[in-house]
């Protein structure tokens, strides 16, 4: 098998993961929460390309795939929330978007 | 042999379900016409049973119809069968002869009431429930028709619903009757647990066999049914407050025939009884006890009705004492006689009230002789024959009971004896108080007030029944004459064998005190009149006899009272802190709770995402620890 160590690769996603957790748990724009989440993603993607790439396993490819295929899906609706929450002039922060406090 | 007693027995079944079935179809008038074509339908149904019973050889004077098997419990078996023999003809007679010709006095008395199909429904359900009763051939169906019979005179007593007093009346007479019925049903569950089986031959063939425990049990089970359905105390209470249904259903219900069903159940269930004497000794004491204690409270009464209802219960007590000591045929003779002048008593009350506009004060009446001449001839037939005067019927049935009860020789005959010719002196002293305060005397308000419409004494339909029965009531009794001719008692002896027999020496000489005594009745009680004033002279025994000896306030303080007390410590020590206060605790914990935990909501995205991520740190942690 070339390239290098699964491990290596399991350190870059986690990295990605721990940027995207924490992109999300810190910052209030909506926009950048998204991206973070789609770094997270990614680094689960990344992840599953990994271990299918080690097990000689084609499975963790396509599911890969279909994670991307949500993702597309995912991003389209919080995109389309966040046009229409500028588009009624709502603040674009996270932190404000409280209306469900118990 | 038995077409008759079956048609008898469903011609005012069939009325009571058209009459419902048909409803608002059919005029007011139909359904009366319905009701009461039905009812003497039954009667020709009887008549055909009687006839040929009578013509039979008789050897074979008992006939057990089956029409199918009702329930099977293993060997146990209840058959739909009635029973036709002499007893149960004589009744069958009483009751739709008797029945038919009070509903048909109910078409004049009900006339343009609003409800007048639900009244002969009611009343042909009733009378189907009487034959139902005296026609069974088992003690199950005996049982039906006596829940039934309860159930129309519940449903007739609260008839006019728009009266508390009527709703309140017809509850107690349902919830007394069903103490009884409790007995009884536990009387035929002993029964079936001793013998196997509730048709009567089989269990009075098995009698003997049984222990005497279980004998006396039974007979005292049947006995609280008697006592209760036939208002003898203790459970009497009910009847006179019976008295706010019609009174037809009075003349018919709670004189005629139902209230006479204990009698009926007395004699027919003799041979448990005779099993059982202590019971029947007490069968007869409580009947010499109800006919002295009605005796003197119907002498204080105001009301028409209840003094005629008073005079029912104590005519029973007579009754109870003839079945009570054995005198079989003389009861059922009495019985006969009985619904023949009571129900004529109560038709002319019925009279009168109708005349009167519904006024049923005895103190409002006075000198309606008068008014009423053909009406009052009829009461005073019915008051003649109450009292035991000679010819009338009355005087054959009553006086024959006592002088049952003297011949028995023993202590407790006399006591009875005793108890019998006082009850005949207060018979004469009630009955004369009611007749002179209605009938003579000058013409009061009230009766003047009325006597300008005075053409007619009634409608057609019901002044016809009254003659029928004021001669019934006048040569009814003429079936017995000591000595000379006893078909009536011959008949019913081969039923139900009598224990004791008065001498004909014995009957005359006790019908001679009897009359003597009931004069002396009549002639005190007439004193009293013409002095205005009353029999009862002490305020004290006024009052004690107004209040019907304390019966409803003893009742009221040992069941009501404490039941009602335990209900409301119940309520107050059971149900408000313990039952609600801790439905109330749990919704109010919940919702505490709720508000608790809401705030972990707080609507924070990053928060909630924090949490997760903490979440998955501490799943993770917990899967390596694990493993």
């Amino acid at each position: 098998m070339d390239g290098p160590d699964v491990g290596w690769y399991l350190i870059v996603a986690a990295i990605l993961f721990g940027t995207g957790a924490l992109g999300v748990m810190l910052r209030r724009s909506p926009l950048i929460v998204l991206l973070s989440l789609e770094i997270m993603l990614n680094a689960a993607n990344l992840t599953l390309i990994a271990f299918a790439r080690q097990q000689g396993n084609l499975d963790g490819q396509i599911f890969a795939l279909t994670v991307m295929a949500v993702a597309a899906a995912e991003v389209a609706i919080g995109l389309g929330l966040i046009v229409a929450m500028a588009r009624r002039r709502v603040p674009l922060d996270v932190d404000q978007a409280s209306a469900l406090r118990g | 042999m038995t077409i008759g007693p079956w048609i008898c027995l469903l011609a005012p079944l069939a009325g009571a379900i058209a009459i419902t079935v048909a409803g608002t179809r059919i005029s007011r008038s139909t359904a009366a016409w319905i009701s009461v074509l039905t009812t003497f339908l039954a009667f020709g149904g009887a008549l055909v049973a009687f006839i040929a019973l009578w013509s039979a050889d008789p050897s074979d004077r008992e006939h057990v119809s089956t029409a199918y098997t009702w329930l099977t419990a293993g060997d146990f078996e209840v058959k739909m069968q009635i029973l036709l023999d002499t007893l149960s003809s004589t009744m069958m007679l009483v009751v739709s002869g008797v029945g038919g010709l009070i509903v048909w006095y109910s078409m004049g008395y009900m006339h343009g009431d609003e409800e007048e199909r639900r009244y002969f429904a009611y009343m042909s359900l009733f009378v189907f429930s009487m034959l139902m009763l005296v026609e069974a051939g088992n003690f199950l169906l005996m049982l039906v028709g006596w829940g039934l019979v309860g159930l129309a005179s519940y449903l007739l007593i609260g008839f006019w619903h728009h009266k508390p007093e009527a709703i309140a009346a017809a509850k107690k007479a349902f919830v007394m009757n069903a103490i009884g019925d409790a007995t009884f049903a536990l009387g035929c569950v002993l029964l079936i647990a001793a013998t196997g089986t509730l048709e009567f031959g089989s269990v009075f063939d098995q009698v003997g066999s049984m222990s005497t425990t279980t004998v006396n049990l039974v007979a005292l089970g049947l006995l609280g049914g008697a006592v209760a359905k036939s208002a003898q105390i203790p459970l009497h209470t009910w009847l006179p407050d019976a008295m706010e249904g019609p009174t037809p259903v009075s003349a018919l219900i709670h004189a005629a025939t139902m209230v006479t069903a204990g009698v009926y159940l007395l004699v027919r269930a003799s041979p448990i009884f005779e099993a059982a004497p202590d019971v029947q000794h007490l069968a007869a004491i409580i009947g010499a006890i109800t006919l002295l204690v009605a005796g003197v409270v119907a002498l204080v009464q105001w009301d028409i009705k209840r003094v005629i209802a008073y005079s029912t219960m104590s005519q029973i007590g007579y009754m109870f004492l003839g079945a009570g000591v054995g005198a079989y045929g003389y009861a059922i003779f009495h019985l006969m006689t009985h619904a023949f002048f009571k129900a004529l008593l109560f038709m002319t009350a019925g009279l009168v009230i109708h005349h009167l506009d519904g006024e049923q004060d005895i103190r409002k009446m006075g000198g309606l002789r008068s008014l009423m001449p053909r009406t009052h001839i009829a009461f005073a037939v019915g008051a003649l024959a109450l009292m035991g005067i000679p010819i009338f019927s009355g005087f054959w049935s009553k006086d024959g009971i006592v002088a049952a009860a003297g011949s028995s020789n023993d202590t407790l005959g006399w006591v009875l004896y005793v108890a019998g010719l006082v009850g005949a002196l207060l018979t004469g002293l009630y009955t004369t108080r009611l007749y002179f305060a209605v009938w003579r005397g000058e013409p009061s308000d009230l009766v003047k007030a009325h006597a300008h419409e005075g053409a007619g004494e009634g409608p057609r339909s019901m002044t016809i029944p009254v003659g029928v029965l004021t001669v019934l009531a006048t040569i009814g009794g003429l079936v017995v004459i000591p000595g000379v001719w006893e078909p009536f008692l011959k008949w019913i002896d081969a039923t139900a064998e009598p224990l004791v027999q008065a001498t004909v020496a014995e009957d005359y000489i006790t019908s001679a005190i009897a009359v003597a005594l009931a004069l002396i009745g009549f002639f005190v009680a007439r004193y009293a009149f013409a002095a205005g004033r009353q029999v009862v002279r002490r305020p004290a025994i006024w009052q004690v006899l107004e209040h019907k000896l304390y019966f409803d306030e003893l009742y009221d303080a040992l069941f009501y009272r404490p039941a009602a007390a335990l209900s409301v410590a119940l309520r107050r020590k059971v149900e408000e802190p313990i039952v609600e206060r801790s439905l109330d605790e749990i919704g109010a914990g919940t919702i505490q709770a709720g508000g608790e935990v809401g705030r972990v909501q707080s609507g924070l995205l990053r928060a909630y995402a924090v949490a997760v991520a903490f979440a998955v740190c501490v799943l993770v942690v917990v899967f390596v620890a694990v493993r």
